[in-house]
Protein backbone atom coordinates (compact mmCIF):
# COMPACT_ATOMS: atom_id res chain seq x y z
CA UNK A 1 0.00 0.00 0.00
CA UNK A 2 1.15 3.53 -0.71
CA UNK A 3 2.29 5.46 2.33
CA UNK A 4 3.37 2.37 4.23
CA UNK A 5 6.98 3.51 4.04
CA UNK A 6 6.07 6.78 5.73
CA UNK A 7 4.55 4.98 8.70
CA UNK A 8 7.53 2.65 8.87
CA UNK A 9 9.87 5.65 8.95
CA UNK A 10 7.85 7.27 11.71
CA UNK A 11 7.92 4.02 13.66
CA UNK A 12 11.70 3.72 13.33
CA UNK A 13 12.41 7.26 14.48
CA UNK A 14 10.04 6.80 17.40
CA UNK A 15 11.80 3.60 18.35
CA UNK A 16 15.17 5.36 18.17
CA UNK A 17 13.87 8.30 20.18
CA UNK A 18 12.78 6.18 23.13
CA UNK A 19 15.62 3.67 22.78
CA UNK A 20 19.12 3.86 24.17
CA UNK A 21 21.45 6.56 22.88
CA UNK A 22 24.85 5.64 21.55
CA UNK A 23 26.70 8.86 22.37
CA UNK A 24 29.88 8.45 24.42
CA UNK A 25 30.43 11.42 26.69
CA UNK A 26 34.14 11.90 25.97
CA UNK A 27 36.26 12.94 27.90
CA UNK A 28 34.31 11.88 31.01
CA UNK A 29 33.62 8.55 29.39
CA UNK A 30 36.37 6.85 27.44
CA UNK A 31 35.56 4.95 24.29
CA UNK A 32 36.13 1.23 24.23
CA UNK A 33 39.14 0.53 22.04
CA UNK A 34 39.93 -2.69 20.26
CA UNK A 35 43.25 -4.36 20.98
CA UNK A 36 44.62 -3.52 17.57
CA UNK A 37 43.84 0.18 17.96
CA UNK A 38 46.87 2.27 16.99
CA UNK A 39 47.29 5.18 19.34
CA UNK A 40 50.59 6.78 20.24
CA UNK A 41 53.71 4.91 19.14
CA UNK A 42 55.64 3.80 22.19
CA UNK A 43 59.30 2.88 22.46
CA UNK A 44 60.23 0.49 25.24
CA UNK A 45 63.90 1.42 25.26
CA UNK A 46 65.11 -1.33 27.58
CA UNK A 47 64.54 -3.92 24.89
CA UNK A 48 66.12 -2.15 21.91
CA UNK A 49 69.11 -3.91 20.38
CA UNK A 50 69.94 -1.01 18.04
CA UNK A 51 69.54 -3.04 14.89
CA UNK A 52 68.12 -0.14 12.88
CA UNK A 53 65.44 -2.20 11.18
CA UNK A 54 62.72 0.15 12.30
CA UNK A 55 64.31 3.20 10.70
CA UNK A 56 64.71 1.25 7.47
CA UNK A 57 61.11 0.11 7.53
CA UNK A 58 59.61 3.49 8.12
CA UNK A 59 58.39 5.06 4.87
CA UNK A 60 58.29 8.54 6.31
CA UNK A 61 61.54 8.92 8.24
CA UNK A 62 59.73 9.25 11.48
CA UNK A 63 62.22 7.24 13.50
CA UNK A 64 65.84 8.07 14.15
CA UNK A 65 68.35 7.10 16.79
CA UNK A 66 71.83 7.86 18.02
CA UNK A 67 74.07 5.07 19.15
CA UNK A 68 77.58 4.45 20.31
CA UNK A 69 79.94 1.53 20.42
CA UNK A 70 80.09 -0.32 23.70
CA UNK A 71 83.67 -0.21 24.93
CA UNK A 72 85.55 -3.37 24.29
CA UNK A 73 82.79 -4.94 22.30
CA UNK A 74 81.27 -4.92 18.85
CA UNK A 75 77.91 -4.14 20.28
CA UNK A 76 76.19 -0.80 20.02
CA UNK A 77 74.19 0.85 22.69
CA UNK A 78 71.51 3.47 22.41
CA UNK A 79 72.13 7.11 23.28
CA UNK A 80 68.81 8.53 22.24
CA UNK A 81 65.80 7.54 20.20
CA UNK A 82 63.48 9.98 18.49
CA UNK A 83 59.94 9.48 17.24
CA UNK A 84 58.79 12.49 15.24
CA UNK A 85 55.14 11.60 15.55
CA UNK A 86 53.81 14.38 13.33
CA UNK A 87 54.93 12.51 10.22
CA UNK A 88 53.82 9.10 11.38
CA UNK A 89 51.26 7.29 9.22
CA UNK A 90 50.49 4.74 11.93
CA UNK A 91 51.16 2.12 9.26
CA UNK A 92 52.55 -0.44 11.69
CA UNK A 93 55.56 -1.24 9.46
CA UNK A 94 58.10 -0.39 12.16
CA UNK A 95 56.28 -2.49 14.72
CA UNK A 96 56.33 -5.43 12.35
CA UNK A 97 59.99 -4.92 11.55
CA UNK A 98 61.24 -4.73 15.11
CA UNK A 99 62.61 -8.12 16.17
CA UNK A 100 62.35 -7.49 19.91
CA UNK A 101 58.90 -5.88 20.23
CA UNK A 102 60.51 -2.68 21.37
CA UNK A 103 58.08 -0.56 19.43
CA UNK A 104 54.36 -0.89 19.94
CA UNK A 105 51.21 1.17 19.74
CA UNK A 106 49.53 2.23 22.95
CA UNK A 107 45.87 3.13 23.28
CA UNK A 108 46.67 6.75 24.01
CA UNK A 109 44.95 8.71 21.23
CA UNK A 110 45.04 12.16 22.77
CA UNK A 111 48.01 13.32 20.76
CA UNK A 112 47.36 17.04 20.40
CA UNK A 113 49.93 19.36 21.89
CA UNK A 114 50.12 23.06 22.55
CA UNK A 115 53.56 23.54 21.02
CA UNK A 116 54.87 22.16 17.81
CA UNK A 117 58.13 20.93 19.31
CA UNK A 118 56.21 18.90 21.86
CA UNK A 119 55.12 16.53 19.11
CA UNK A 120 58.56 15.00 18.86
CA UNK A 121 59.07 12.23 21.40
CA UNK A 122 62.71 11.91 22.40
CA UNK A 123 63.96 9.09 24.61
CA UNK A 124 67.31 9.99 26.22
CA UNK A 125 68.88 6.80 27.44
CA UNK A 126 70.82 7.20 30.73
CA UNK A 127 74.43 6.19 30.53
CA UNK A 128 74.63 3.34 33.02
CA UNK A 129 71.29 2.02 32.22
CA UNK A 130 71.80 -0.37 29.31
CA UNK A 131 74.54 -2.32 31.10
CA UNK A 132 72.51 -2.44 34.30
CA UNK A 133 69.58 -3.79 32.42
CA UNK A 134 71.77 -6.28 30.69
CA UNK A 135 72.93 -7.56 34.05
CA UNK A 136 69.42 -8.02 35.25
CA UNK A 137 67.94 -9.45 32.16
CA UNK A 138 70.58 -12.02 31.44
CA UNK A 139 71.60 -12.64 35.02
CA UNK A 140 75.30 -12.33 34.07
CA UNK A 141 77.90 -12.65 36.79
CA UNK A 142 78.68 -9.25 38.25
CA UNK A 143 81.95 -7.71 37.22
CA UNK A 144 84.47 -7.36 40.04
CA UNK A 145 84.64 -3.58 40.11
CA UNK A 146 80.90 -3.38 40.41
CA UNK A 147 80.56 -5.25 43.68
CA UNK A 148 79.54 -2.12 45.52
CA UNK A 149 76.83 -1.43 43.05
CA UNK A 150 75.76 -5.01 43.23
CA UNK A 151 75.39 -4.75 46.97
CA UNK A 152 73.27 -1.70 46.59
CA UNK A 153 71.18 -3.46 44.04
CA UNK A 154 70.67 -6.45 46.29
CA UNK A 155 69.65 -4.19 49.16
CA UNK A 156 67.21 -2.34 46.97
CA UNK A 157 65.75 -5.53 45.57
CA UNK A 158 65.29 -6.86 49.06
CA UNK A 159 63.61 -3.65 50.14
CA UNK A 160 61.30 -3.77 47.18
CA UNK A 161 60.37 -7.34 47.90
CA UNK A 162 59.85 -6.77 51.59
CA UNK A 163 58.06 -3.47 51.69
CA UNK A 164 57.37 -2.44 48.13
CA UNK A 165 54.70 0.11 48.74
CA UNK A 166 56.82 2.27 51.00
CA UNK A 167 59.86 1.94 48.81
CA UNK A 168 58.16 3.15 45.65
CA UNK A 169 55.96 5.72 47.30
CA UNK A 170 58.23 8.62 46.35
CA UNK A 171 58.38 7.58 42.73
CA UNK A 172 54.71 8.06 42.01
CA UNK A 173 52.12 10.66 42.72
CA UNK A 174 49.79 9.07 45.24
CA UNK A 175 49.26 6.06 47.47
CA UNK A 176 46.95 4.40 45.04
CA UNK A 177 49.56 4.45 42.29
CA UNK A 178 52.14 3.16 44.71
CA UNK A 179 49.93 0.25 45.51
CA UNK A 180 49.43 -0.54 41.85
CA UNK A 181 53.15 -0.33 41.20
CA UNK A 182 53.93 -2.55 44.17
CA UNK A 183 51.51 -5.11 42.81
CA UNK A 184 53.17 -5.08 39.42
CA UNK A 185 56.64 -5.45 40.88
CA UNK A 186 55.75 -8.30 43.17
CA UNK A 187 54.16 -10.14 40.31
CA UNK A 188 57.04 -9.83 37.89
CA UNK A 189 60.54 -10.49 39.13
CA UNK A 190 62.18 -9.16 36.03
CA UNK A 191 60.42 -5.85 36.39
CA UNK A 192 61.33 -5.72 40.04
CA UNK A 193 65.01 -6.16 39.43
CA UNK A 194 64.94 -3.67 36.61
CA UNK A 195 63.25 -1.15 38.82
CA UNK A 196 65.75 -1.74 41.58
CA UNK A 197 68.63 -1.13 39.19
CA UNK A 198 67.00 1.98 37.86
CA UNK A 199 66.32 3.39 41.28
CA UNK A 200 69.98 3.18 42.11
CA UNK A 201 71.26 4.37 38.78
CA UNK A 202 68.91 7.14 37.85
CA UNK A 203 66.12 8.31 40.07
CA UNK A 204 64.46 10.45 37.42
CA UNK A 205 64.42 7.73 34.83
CA UNK A 206 63.08 5.31 37.39
CA UNK A 207 60.24 7.67 38.14
CA UNK A 208 59.35 7.86 34.48
CA UNK A 209 59.40 4.10 34.12
CA UNK A 210 57.33 3.73 37.27
CA UNK A 211 54.72 6.11 35.97
CA UNK A 212 54.70 4.28 32.64
CA UNK A 213 54.16 0.97 34.41
CA UNK A 214 51.34 2.35 36.46
CA UNK A 215 49.68 3.96 33.50
CA UNK A 216 49.89 0.81 31.45
CA UNK A 217 48.41 -1.20 34.27
CA UNK A 218 45.64 1.34 34.73
CA UNK A 219 44.86 1.28 31.08
CA UNK A 220 44.78 -2.50 31.05
CA UNK A 221 42.39 -2.42 33.94
CA UNK A 222 40.26 0.19 32.24
CA UNK A 223 40.21 -1.93 29.13
CA UNK A 224 39.18 -4.93 31.16
CA UNK A 225 36.45 -2.86 32.77
CA UNK A 226 35.32 -1.56 29.40
CA UNK A 227 35.10 -5.08 28.02
CA UNK A 228 32.99 -6.10 30.96
CA UNK A 229 30.63 -3.18 30.40
CA UNK A 230 30.31 -4.16 26.79
CA UNK A 231 29.34 -7.71 27.64
CA UNK A 232 26.71 -6.45 30.02
CA UNK B 1 -7.20 28.52 38.60
CA UNK B 2 -9.63 28.43 35.70
CA UNK B 3 -10.15 32.19 35.59
CA UNK B 4 -6.69 33.16 36.82
CA UNK B 5 -5.74 35.32 33.84
CA UNK B 6 -9.25 36.66 33.35
CA UNK B 7 -9.27 37.79 36.97
CA UNK B 8 -5.96 39.56 36.51
CA UNK B 9 -7.32 41.37 33.43
CA UNK B 10 -10.50 42.26 35.24
CA UNK B 11 -8.76 43.68 38.29
CA UNK B 12 -6.41 45.62 36.01
CA UNK B 13 -9.39 47.30 34.32
CA UNK B 14 -11.03 48.04 37.66
CA UNK B 15 -7.81 49.53 38.98
CA UNK B 16 -7.35 51.68 35.85
CA UNK B 17 -10.92 52.93 35.99
CA UNK B 18 -10.36 53.71 39.64
CA UNK B 19 -7.45 55.91 38.57
CA UNK B 20 -9.94 57.96 36.57
CA UNK B 21 -9.47 56.45 33.11
CA UNK B 22 -12.47 56.15 30.81
CA UNK B 23 -13.53 52.62 29.92
CA UNK B 24 -12.12 53.06 26.40
CA UNK B 25 -8.75 54.14 27.80
CA UNK B 26 -8.68 51.20 30.18
CA UNK B 27 -9.42 48.84 27.30
CA UNK B 28 -6.58 50.38 25.32
CA UNK B 29 -4.13 49.86 28.18
CA UNK B 30 -5.35 46.30 28.58
CA UNK B 31 -4.80 45.72 24.87
CA UNK B 32 -1.22 46.94 25.16
CA UNK B 33 -0.64 44.67 28.14
CA UNK B 34 -2.08 41.76 26.16
CA UNK B 35 0.26 42.47 23.28
CA UNK B 36 3.24 42.54 25.60
CA UNK B 37 2.09 39.24 27.07
CA UNK B 38 1.81 37.70 23.63
CA UNK B 39 5.29 38.80 22.66
CA UNK B 40 6.61 37.40 25.94
CA UNK B 41 4.78 34.10 25.44
CA UNK B 42 6.11 33.88 21.90
CA UNK B 43 9.70 34.51 22.94
CA UNK B 44 9.64 32.05 25.82
CA UNK B 45 7.96 29.48 23.63
CA UNK B 46 10.60 29.87 20.97
CA UNK B 47 13.40 29.41 23.46
CA UNK B 48 11.78 26.25 24.79
CA UNK B 49 10.92 25.02 21.32
CA UNK B 50 14.40 25.36 19.89
CA UNK B 51 15.73 23.39 22.83
CA UNK B 52 12.96 20.82 22.42
CA UNK B 53 13.58 20.50 18.71
CA UNK B 54 17.27 19.87 19.26
CA UNK B 55 16.54 17.32 21.93
CA UNK B 56 13.95 15.54 19.80
CA UNK B 57 16.28 15.54 16.80
CA UNK B 58 19.07 14.19 18.97
CA UNK B 59 16.98 11.41 20.45
CA UNK B 60 15.72 10.36 17.04
CA UNK B 61 19.28 10.07 15.83
CA UNK B 62 20.36 8.18 18.95
CA UNK B 63 22.23 11.20 20.23
CA UNK B 64 21.72 13.08 23.46
CA UNK B 65 21.11 16.55 22.08
CA UNK B 66 22.42 19.58 23.96
CA UNK B 67 23.37 18.59 27.51
CA UNK B 68 26.33 20.70 28.59
CA UNK B 69 24.87 24.10 29.35
CA UNK B 70 22.51 24.14 32.30
CA UNK B 71 20.18 21.32 33.30
CA UNK B 72 19.68 19.06 30.25
CA UNK B 73 21.23 21.74 28.04
CA UNK B 74 18.37 24.19 28.71
CA UNK B 75 20.59 27.27 28.50
CA UNK B 76 21.98 26.39 25.09
CA UNK B 77 19.28 28.40 23.32
CA UNK B 78 19.88 31.39 25.55
CA UNK B 79 23.59 31.24 24.81
CA UNK B 80 22.77 31.08 21.11
CA UNK B 81 20.47 34.06 21.41
CA UNK B 82 23.22 36.07 23.10
CA UNK B 83 25.63 35.05 20.39
CA UNK B 84 23.20 36.16 17.68
CA UNK B 85 22.57 39.47 19.42
CA UNK B 86 26.26 40.28 19.52
CA UNK B 87 26.98 39.30 15.94
CA UNK B 88 27.99 41.77 13.30
CA UNK B 89 25.09 43.00 11.20
CA UNK B 90 26.03 42.57 7.57
CA UNK B 91 24.04 44.03 4.71
CA UNK B 92 25.31 43.10 1.24
CA UNK B 93 26.38 46.18 -0.68
CA UNK B 94 24.22 45.27 -3.67
CA UNK B 95 21.14 44.59 -1.56
CA UNK B 96 17.99 46.66 -1.71
CA UNK B 97 18.51 48.12 1.73
CA UNK B 98 14.99 49.12 2.68
CA UNK B 99 13.39 45.86 1.58
CA UNK B 100 16.24 43.85 3.06
CA UNK B 101 15.83 45.51 6.43
CA UNK B 102 12.06 45.50 6.68
CA UNK B 103 11.47 41.91 5.55
CA UNK B 104 12.30 40.23 8.89
CA UNK B 105 10.40 42.86 10.84
CA UNK B 106 7.23 42.35 8.81
CA UNK B 107 7.70 38.62 9.05
CA UNK B 108 7.68 38.65 12.84
CA UNK B 109 4.85 41.19 13.02
CA UNK B 110 2.67 38.99 10.84
CA UNK B 111 3.55 35.96 12.92
CA UNK B 112 2.52 37.73 16.12
CA UNK B 113 -0.69 39.04 14.51
CA UNK B 114 -1.94 35.47 14.26
CA UNK B 115 -2.32 35.28 18.02
CA UNK B 116 -5.04 37.87 18.14
CA UNK B 117 -7.82 35.45 17.32
CA UNK B 118 -6.48 32.29 18.96
CA UNK B 119 -8.52 31.30 22.03
CA UNK B 120 -5.94 30.48 24.67
CA UNK B 121 -8.48 29.30 27.18
CA UNK B 122 -12.11 29.69 28.09
CA UNK B 123 -12.86 33.31 27.19
CA UNK B 124 -9.15 34.07 26.79
CA UNK B 125 -9.21 35.58 23.34
CA UNK B 126 -7.97 39.06 22.58
CA UNK B 127 -10.49 39.70 19.83
CA UNK B 128 -13.31 37.29 19.06
CA UNK B 129 -13.65 38.01 15.36
CA UNK B 130 -16.68 36.49 13.68
CA UNK B 131 -14.37 35.66 10.74
CA UNK B 132 -11.57 34.31 12.93
CA UNK B 133 -10.55 31.38 10.73
CA UNK B 134 -10.63 33.54 7.64
CA UNK B 135 -8.48 36.16 9.39
CA UNK B 136 -5.99 33.52 10.45
CA UNK B 137 -5.60 32.03 6.99
CA UNK B 138 -5.29 35.36 5.22
CA UNK B 139 -2.77 36.79 7.68
CA UNK B 140 -0.74 33.59 7.63
CA UNK B 141 -0.48 33.75 3.86
CA UNK B 142 0.95 37.28 4.10
CA UNK B 143 4.26 35.86 5.30
CA UNK B 144 4.93 34.75 1.72
CA UNK B 145 5.40 38.38 0.79
CA UNK B 146 8.03 38.80 3.49
CA UNK B 147 9.95 35.80 2.22
CA UNK B 148 9.77 37.22 -1.29
CA UNK B 149 10.98 40.57 0.06
CA UNK B 150 13.89 38.86 1.79
CA UNK B 151 14.81 36.90 -1.31
CA UNK B 152 14.49 39.85 -3.66
CA UNK B 153 16.16 42.35 -1.37
CA UNK B 154 19.20 40.14 -0.79
CA UNK B 155 20.11 40.31 -4.48
CA UNK B 156 21.43 36.78 -4.37
CA UNK B 157 20.39 33.97 -6.65
CA UNK B 158 19.95 31.41 -3.90
CA UNK B 159 17.82 33.80 -1.92
CA UNK B 160 15.68 34.59 -4.92
CA UNK B 161 15.28 30.92 -5.81
CA UNK B 162 14.27 30.15 -2.26
CA UNK B 163 11.81 33.01 -2.24
CA UNK B 164 10.28 31.98 -5.56
CA UNK B 165 9.89 28.46 -4.32
CA UNK B 166 8.25 29.65 -1.15
CA UNK B 167 5.76 31.74 -3.11
CA UNK B 168 4.86 28.85 -5.39
CA UNK B 169 4.60 26.47 -2.48
CA UNK B 170 2.58 28.73 -0.24
CA UNK B 171 0.07 29.60 -2.94
CA UNK B 172 -0.39 25.93 -3.77
CA UNK B 173 -0.83 24.84 -0.20
CA UNK B 174 -3.00 27.76 0.85
CA UNK B 175 -5.88 26.17 -1.07
CA UNK B 176 -5.94 22.70 0.55
CA UNK B 177 -5.32 24.38 3.92
CA UNK B 178 -8.45 26.49 3.57
CA UNK B 179 -10.44 23.64 2.04
CA UNK B 180 -9.57 21.24 4.82
CA UNK B 181 -10.80 23.76 7.38
CA UNK B 182 -14.05 24.23 5.45
CA UNK B 183 -15.43 20.89 6.57
CA UNK B 184 -15.03 21.89 10.19
CA UNK B 185 -16.56 25.28 9.53
CA UNK B 186 -19.55 23.68 7.83
CA UNK B 187 -20.22 21.46 10.80
CA UNK B 188 -19.74 24.22 13.35
CA UNK B 189 -21.65 26.68 11.21
CA UNK B 190 -19.38 29.56 12.14
CA UNK B 191 -16.07 31.16 11.23
CA UNK B 192 -15.48 32.33 14.76
CA UNK B 193 -12.89 30.28 16.59
CA UNK B 194 -14.68 30.48 19.92
CA UNK B 195 -17.86 29.15 18.31
CA UNK B 196 -15.91 26.31 16.78
CA UNK B 197 -14.46 25.38 20.17
CA UNK B 198 -17.93 25.57 21.72
CA UNK B 199 -19.25 23.25 18.98
CA UNK B 200 -16.71 20.63 20.10
CA UNK B 201 -18.18 20.36 23.55
CA UNK B 202 -19.40 16.82 22.95
CA UNK B 203 -17.18 15.46 20.22
CA UNK B 204 -13.88 16.62 18.80
CA UNK B 205 -13.79 17.42 15.12
CA UNK B 206 -10.82 15.12 14.55
CA UNK B 207 -13.29 12.24 14.92
CA UNK B 208 -15.84 13.76 12.58
CA UNK B 209 -13.25 15.02 10.09
CA UNK B 210 -10.22 12.69 10.14
CA UNK B 211 -9.39 13.25 6.48
CA UNK B 212 -9.58 17.00 6.92
CA UNK B 213 -7.21 16.76 9.88
CA UNK B 214 -4.61 14.83 7.91
CA UNK B 215 -4.78 17.14 4.89
CA UNK B 216 -4.70 20.16 7.19
CA UNK B 217 -1.61 18.77 8.87
CA UNK B 218 0.19 18.21 5.58
CA UNK B 219 -0.77 21.59 4.17
CA UNK B 220 0.20 23.30 7.42
CA UNK B 221 3.62 21.68 7.31
CA UNK B 222 4.10 23.18 3.87
CA UNK B 223 2.77 26.54 5.02
CA UNK B 224 5.20 26.56 7.91
CA UNK B 225 8.17 25.78 5.63
CA UNK B 226 9.02 22.88 7.85
CA UNK B 227 10.60 19.62 6.84
CA UNK B 228 9.84 17.62 4.74
CA UNK B 229 8.46 20.64 2.89
CA UNK B 230 11.22 23.13 3.75
CA UNK B 231 11.87 24.01 0.12
CA UNK B 232 12.40 27.77 0.66
CA UNK B 233 15.22 27.07 3.05
CA UNK B 234 16.57 23.79 1.65
CA UNK B 235 20.02 24.22 3.13
CA UNK B 236 21.52 21.39 1.09
CA UNK B 237 20.45 22.90 -2.21
CA UNK B 238 20.09 26.65 -1.67
CA UNK B 239 22.50 27.23 1.25
CA UNK B 240 19.77 28.85 3.34
CA UNK B 241 17.33 29.97 0.69
CA UNK B 242 15.82 33.34 1.38
CA UNK B 243 17.83 33.67 4.61
CA UNK B 244 21.24 33.24 3.01
CA UNK B 245 22.37 36.84 3.30
CA UNK B 246 20.96 37.49 6.76
CA UNK B 247 23.14 37.61 9.85
CA UNK B 248 22.78 38.17 13.55
CA UNK B 249 19.56 39.56 14.85
CA UNK B 250 17.83 39.87 11.48
CA UNK B 251 18.33 36.20 10.88
CA UNK B 252 17.22 35.48 14.41
CA UNK B 253 13.99 37.36 13.72
CA UNK B 254 13.22 35.00 10.83
CA UNK B 255 13.92 32.07 13.08
CA UNK B 256 11.76 33.51 15.81
CA UNK B 257 8.93 34.09 13.37
CA UNK B 258 9.11 30.55 12.00
CA UNK B 259 8.72 29.08 15.46
CA UNK B 260 6.05 31.62 16.30
CA UNK B 261 4.14 30.44 13.24
CA UNK B 262 4.65 26.87 14.35
CA UNK B 263 3.06 27.60 17.72
CA UNK B 264 0.20 29.50 16.10
CA UNK B 265 -0.60 26.79 13.57
CA UNK B 266 -0.37 24.08 16.23
CA UNK B 267 -2.71 26.08 18.42
CA UNK B 268 -5.07 26.45 15.46
CA UNK B 269 -4.94 22.70 14.84
CA UNK B 270 -5.80 21.96 18.45
CA UNK B 271 -8.56 24.57 18.36
CA UNK B 272 -10.12 23.34 15.14
CA UNK B 273 -9.73 19.61 15.55
CA UNK B 274 -8.70 18.67 19.08
CA UNK B 275 -11.45 20.35 21.03
CA UNK B 276 -9.59 23.57 21.84
CA UNK B 277 -9.58 24.28 25.53
CA UNK B 278 -12.06 21.55 26.35
CA UNK B 279 -10.76 18.95 28.73
CA UNK B 280 -11.45 17.45 32.11
CA UNK B 281 -9.96 18.45 35.50
CA UNK B 282 -7.28 20.91 34.39
CA UNK B 283 -7.92 24.61 33.68
CA UNK B 284 -8.70 25.37 30.05
CA UNK B 285 -5.48 27.26 29.32
CA UNK B 286 -3.39 24.30 30.48
CA UNK B 287 -5.31 22.05 28.13
CA UNK B 288 -4.60 24.26 25.17
CA UNK B 289 -0.88 24.30 26.08
CA UNK B 290 -0.79 20.52 26.33
CA UNK B 291 -2.58 20.03 23.02
CA UNK B 292 -0.48 22.61 21.23
CA UNK B 293 2.73 21.01 22.41
CA UNK B 294 1.50 17.59 21.38
CA UNK B 295 0.80 18.84 17.88
CA UNK B 296 4.21 20.50 17.76
CA UNK B 297 5.88 17.28 18.81
CA UNK B 298 4.19 15.55 15.89
CA UNK B 299 5.46 18.31 13.59
CA UNK B 300 8.99 17.72 14.89
CA UNK B 301 8.61 14.00 14.60
CA UNK B 302 7.72 14.37 10.93
CA UNK B 303 10.49 16.84 10.27
CA UNK B 304 13.20 14.57 11.63
CA UNK B 305 11.86 11.47 9.94
CA UNK B 306 11.18 12.38 6.34
CA UNK B 307 13.65 13.63 3.74
CA UNK B 308 12.78 16.76 1.82
CA UNK B 309 10.61 16.08 -1.20
CA UNK B 310 11.44 17.37 -4.65
CA UNK B 311 10.01 20.69 -5.81
CA UNK B 312 7.92 19.30 -8.69
CA UNK B 313 6.62 16.45 -6.53
CA UNK B 314 5.70 18.99 -3.92
CA UNK B 315 3.64 21.00 -6.38
CA UNK B 316 1.97 18.05 -8.03
CA UNK B 317 1.17 16.56 -4.62
CA UNK B 318 -0.74 19.68 -3.72
CA UNK B 319 -2.61 20.08 -6.99
CA UNK B 320 -3.19 16.44 -7.87
CA UNK B 321 -3.74 14.88 -4.46
CA UNK B 322 -4.48 17.31 -1.68
CA UNK B 323 -6.90 19.61 -3.47
CA UNK B 324 -9.08 16.80 -4.93
CA UNK B 325 -9.10 15.02 -1.57
CA UNK B 326 -10.13 18.12 0.33
CA UNK B 327 -12.79 18.94 -2.27
CA UNK B 328 -14.18 15.44 -1.96
CA UNK B 329 -14.14 15.83 1.81
CA UNK B 330 -16.20 19.01 1.54
CA UNK B 331 -18.67 17.25 -0.75
CA UNK B 332 -19.05 14.30 1.62
CA UNK B 333 -19.37 16.58 4.64
CA UNK B 334 -22.03 18.70 2.93
CA UNK B 335 -23.96 15.64 1.82
CA UNK B 336 -23.69 14.17 5.31
CA UNK B 337 -24.97 17.36 6.94
CA UNK B 338 -27.92 17.52 4.54
CA UNK B 339 -28.66 13.85 5.06
CA UNK B 340 -28.59 14.11 8.86
CA UNK B 341 -30.68 17.29 8.74
CA UNK B 342 -33.20 15.44 6.59
CA UNK B 343 -33.28 12.67 9.17
CA UNK B 344 -34.28 15.30 11.66
CA UNK B 345 -31.01 15.61 13.69
S1 LIG C 1 53.98 3.50 11.97
FE1 LIG C 1 54.81 3.66 9.91
S2 LIG C 1 55.15 5.87 9.64
FE2 LIG C 1 54.87 5.55 11.82
S3 LIG C 1 56.93 5.30 12.61
FE3 LIG C 1 56.18 3.24 12.15
S4 LIG C 1 56.86 2.81 10.08
FE4 LIG C 1 57.05 5.02 10.39
S1 LIG D 1 63.93 -2.42 15.10
FE1 LIG D 1 63.45 -2.54 17.30
S2 LIG D 1 65.36 -3.32 18.21
FE2 LIG D 1 65.86 -2.60 16.16
S3 LIG D 1 66.56 -0.49 16.46
FE3 LIG D 1 64.37 -0.40 16.00
S4 LIG D 1 63.37 -0.44 17.98
FE4 LIG D 1 65.47 -1.08 18.32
Amino acid sequence: MKGQGLLKGLYITLKRAVGKDITIQYPEQMPYLQDRFRGCLHFDYTKCIVCGLCTKACPNNVLSYESRQVEGSKKKELVSYTIDLQYCLFCNLCVEACPTNTLYFTHDFELSRYQRDQIKIVYEIPKEEPSAVKVDLKGDAPEPDETKKEKQLAAMTAALQKNPQKTVRKMVENDEDAEILAGILLEDEQKLSRMAALMIADREKAKKVAVAFVNKEKKDRLKGGGAEDESK
Amino acid sequence: MEHFFLNIAHSLIVWLMGLGLSSKGADLVLLIVQWICIVAIVTINVIVLIWLERKVAGFMQQRLGPNRLGPAGMFQTIADAIKLLTKEDIIPSAADRIIFRTAPIFFIIIAVMLYVVLPMGDGMQIVDLNVGVFYFISVASLSTICLLMAGWGSNNKWSLLGAMRSVAQMISYEIPLAFSLLGVIMIAGSLSLSDIVAAQNNIWFIILQPVAFITFFIAATAELNRGPFDMPEAEQELTAGAYTEYTGMRWALFFLAEYTNLVAVSALASTMFLGGWHGPWLPSWIWIIIKTYLVMLIFMWMKWTFPRIRMDHLMSFSWKVLIPVTLANILVTGAGIQFLAGMGW
